[in-house]
């Protein structure tokens, strides 16, 4: 690797790993995310510290050209990613849509409490203008 | 209090202003005995409005969840206040509020849940052929899933009680193909479902909720959910 490529390299992961704590710094990001980019961080600074780190490891694993594992890799990860999103978001999509039923029902019932419930302490005019005896 | 008084006529409306009224004035007049809660699934028209005026109670959703989120937000609604059957019904009058009466009846003969098969004979329903087609597929992966053979698989004129209506409560699918999905998984749970012929209307407004693009991705997503039920039991 050349000398400017590895400078550029070192900027960059040092950089990242800043970005990433200012984040948390400012209560933007949570921390169990910023775990997850500050590792990224850590790999590649330890890239741009040791350039031959990558050769030694792909030489281990039996991979001739060492830059496609370090796609390999990346890919990885990016996948997983995606694929922890996906399962983060339905969850969130879940406890949306029930939060939203809650709502809805909650509001029903202060309108009328229904069968059974202690009649809510409505105003006089409130309690007028609701035709819904007419389907009892 | 009668039986009947147990049970609640559960309706998802989305932009349904120009045919919930008459929907539940027919209710009215029909099955007076009957509670109507409307689910008022975002709607942006004034259907909130007009379910007030026509006597129903109201559910109103804060954003819109798709048809079977405003479902399982009725069938919650039963069961928190009590009653112990509820019957899905259209808002847009293409079921028949005459024909409730005979789902009740297969609730009273002892089922969890009875499907008012839209085909029934004296019906003027029809559909066109790419739906018919999609239909058929249905009622073969039905039969092959379920055990047992249903006509119209994706009926929303159904009545269901007891326990089934609780597990509605709980868990729910959300989206269009709700029906064809719970019919599946409560026969696999061993419930017991039964369908019965009922007359069915052409729709009388709005619009269909099923546009062919958005049908062919929910065709797609039921099948990913079919295939993956056999899954979910074994490892259960």
């Amino acid at each position: 690797m050349s000398a400017q490529a590895h400078a550029l390299v070192a900027v960059l992961s040092i950089g990242t790993i800043l970005f990433i704590l200012r984040l948390v710094s400012r209560g933007v990001l949570k921390a169990k995310y910023s775990l997850l980019w500050l590792t990224i961080g850590v790999f590649v600074a330890a890239m741009a510290a040791v350039p031959s780190l990558l050769d030694t490891v792909a030489d281990a694993l039996g991979v001739s050209y060492p830059p496609a594992l370090w796609l390999m890799m990346g890919m990885a990860f990016l996948f997983v990613l995606a694929v922890h999103f996906s399962w983060e978001l339905s969850r969130m999509e879940g406890r949306v849509r029930t939060l939203a039923e809650e709502v809805a029902l909650l509001r029903t019932r202060l309108d009328d409490p229904g069968p059974g419930a202690e009649k809510a302490d409505l105003g006089a005019g409130e309690t007028l203008d609701r035709p819904e005896s007419g389907l009892r | 209090m009668d039986a009947v008084a147990h049970c609640v006529v559960v309706i998802p409306a989305f932009n349904e202003e120009l045919s919930l009224p008459a929907v539940l004035a027919e209710l009215r007049r029909v099955v007076p005995e009957l509670d109507v809660v409307v689910v008022n699934d975002g709607s942006a028209d004034k259907t909130e409005r007009v379910a007030t005026e026509g006597g129903a109670t109201v559910v109103s959703l804060p954003f819109n969840l798709g048809i079977g989120g405003a479902l399982r937000a009725g069938f919650r609604y039963a069961v928190e206040h009590g009653y112990e059957r509820a019957v899905q019904f259209d808002a847009d009058g293409q079921h028949d509020a005459g024909q409730i009466q005979n789902l009740l009846r297969g609730l009273d003969d002892g089922a969890d849940m009875v499907i008012g098969n839209r085909f029934g004979s004296g019906s003027d329903y029809a559909v066109g052929q790419t739906r018919g087609l999609a239909m058929g597929l249905l009622r073969f992966l039905t039969r092959r899933l379920a055990g047992k053979h249903f006509t119209d698989t994706s009926s929303g004129f159904r009545a269901v009680q007891g326990s089934l209506l609780e597990r509605f409560a709980r868990d729910y699918p959300v989206e269009y193909m709700d029906s064809v999905e719970t019919l599946i998984s409560s026969c696999r749970a061993g419930f017991d479902v039964r369908e019965v012929d009922t007359v069915m209307h052409q729709r009388a407004g709005g619009q269909p909720s099923n546009r062919s693009f958005r049908l062919l991705y929910n065709y797609a997503r039921l099948l990913v959910v079919i295939g993956t039920s056999g899954l979910r039991r074994r490892a259960t």
